[in-house]
């Protein structure tokens, strides 16, 4: 048995849970190890003197000087309860009011301003020079043929009949 | 009248039956704070601590463990907030007992006055307030107010195996820290 284990072992034989086969070679490692023993003398003394029943008296009239203190702490139990109560309900109005003024400064939709001329012929559905409008509108007899000139221009040769 | 009844009848606001359940209770509470604290007075404030602690968590107590198996667990829980307040004081004897006694001091000198039985039991409470919470609740559970495991598995809801390892592990730094100051040669132990 290795000096490790046996310590393990004279801790548990201190519980008395240590018997048969475990017992007997422990005290045969004790037999040969003096460095054991002397920790098993160390056990023993802590066990001893930790075990030795040296408590003093308990405070007289424990009772009758429990019974105020437990009232004393009911009342104060109600106060302090209510005092947290209260604290808690402010801090949360606190909370609640800036959280409320957050939302309405993020969420609530703004007024729109009025728009700048380059907003208004961008976004606008206007046209961007409104005389031009006048000169398309107005169908004249000279705008037509000249509109015919132009296309008889961009007539494509291909379809053009072929004279050899 | 049976501990359930009283607990149940407490629950309703009997302080009358929760007097009898503090009788009951007081000197375990009591001493288990006096573990931890050596200090009569504090362990004293603790106890009454724990149960006004007790007293009004009593509705959220559900009959899963028993009483006492829960009102230790309250008591350690409340013992070990105290001692993590108090954690500063406590490293002042700490690191007293942290320094070997060969490097600073008169080695024989002090060799002699740890073996005087109440500098050991002196020195061995320090090094028992040294260590980390969880070990010196478990030592003071098992070692201190002789616990089973069953009932320490309880109250700090570990398992039967967490509580072994734990304890032995506990034992062992503890051992670790006093071992320079004990000399046991020519004392004879029972195992």
């Amino acid at each position: 048995m290795k000096c490790k284990r046996a310590e393990t072992f004279l801790s548990r034989s201190l519980d008395g849970l240590l018997a048969g086969e475990e017992k007997t070679a422990l005290e045969k490692h004790l037999e040969g190890c003096s460095s054991c023993k002397k920790k098993r003398d160390e056990y023993v003394f802590i066990a001893e003197t930790l075990g030795k029943k040296d408590f003093p008296e308990i405070n007289p009239y424990f009772w009758e000087r429990l019974q105020p203190r437990l009232k004393e702490r009911k009342k104060y139990t109600f106060w302090s309860e209510w005092k947290q109560w209260s604290l808690r309900a402010v801090q949360f109005s606190i909370i609640a009011v800036f959280a409320l003024a957050l939302g309405l400064a993020l969420f609530l939709p703004q007024p729109t301003d009025a728009l700048s001329q380059t907003g208004d012929l961008l976004l606008g559905n206007n046209p961007p020079l409104p005389e031009t409008v006048t000169l398309l509108d107005a169908e004249t007899g000279e705008n037509k043929s000249m509109q015919l000139i132009f296309m008889a221009m961009e007539e494509k040769p291909d379809l053009r009949r072929y004279f050899p | 009248m049976e501990e359930n009844q009283l607990v149940e009848r407490s629950k309703q606001g009997d302080e009358e039956a929760f007097g009898v359940l503090v009788k009951k209770y007081k000197t375990k509470v009591f001493n288990l704070a006096y573990s931890f604290t050596r200090d009569r007075e504090t362990a004293d404030d603790l106890a009454q601590e724990v149960f006004i602690k007790v007293y009004y968590a009593l509705e959220n107590f559900k009959f899963k463990s028993g009483f006492g198996t829960w009102l230790y667990r309250i008591a350690v829980n409340h013992i070990n907030d105290h001692l993590r307040k108090h954690a500063k004081e406590r490293h002042v004897s700490l690191d007293a007992l942290g320094r070997e006694p060969s490097q600073q001091e008169n080695e024989i000198q002090k060799k002699e006055k740890v073996q005087q039985t109440a500098d050991r039991k002196k020195l061995l409470y320090q090094a028992l307030r040294s260590l980390p919470e969880k070990h010196q609740v478990i030592l003071s559970l098992r070692d201190i107010q002789g616990h089973s495991y069953e009932e320490i598995a309880g109250i700090l809801k570990l398992s039967a195996g967490t509580v072994d390892s734990r304890l032995h592990r506990a034992r062992k730094m503890l051992r670790k820290k006093i071992a320079p100051f004990l000399s046991l040669e020519g004392e004879n132990h029972e195992m």
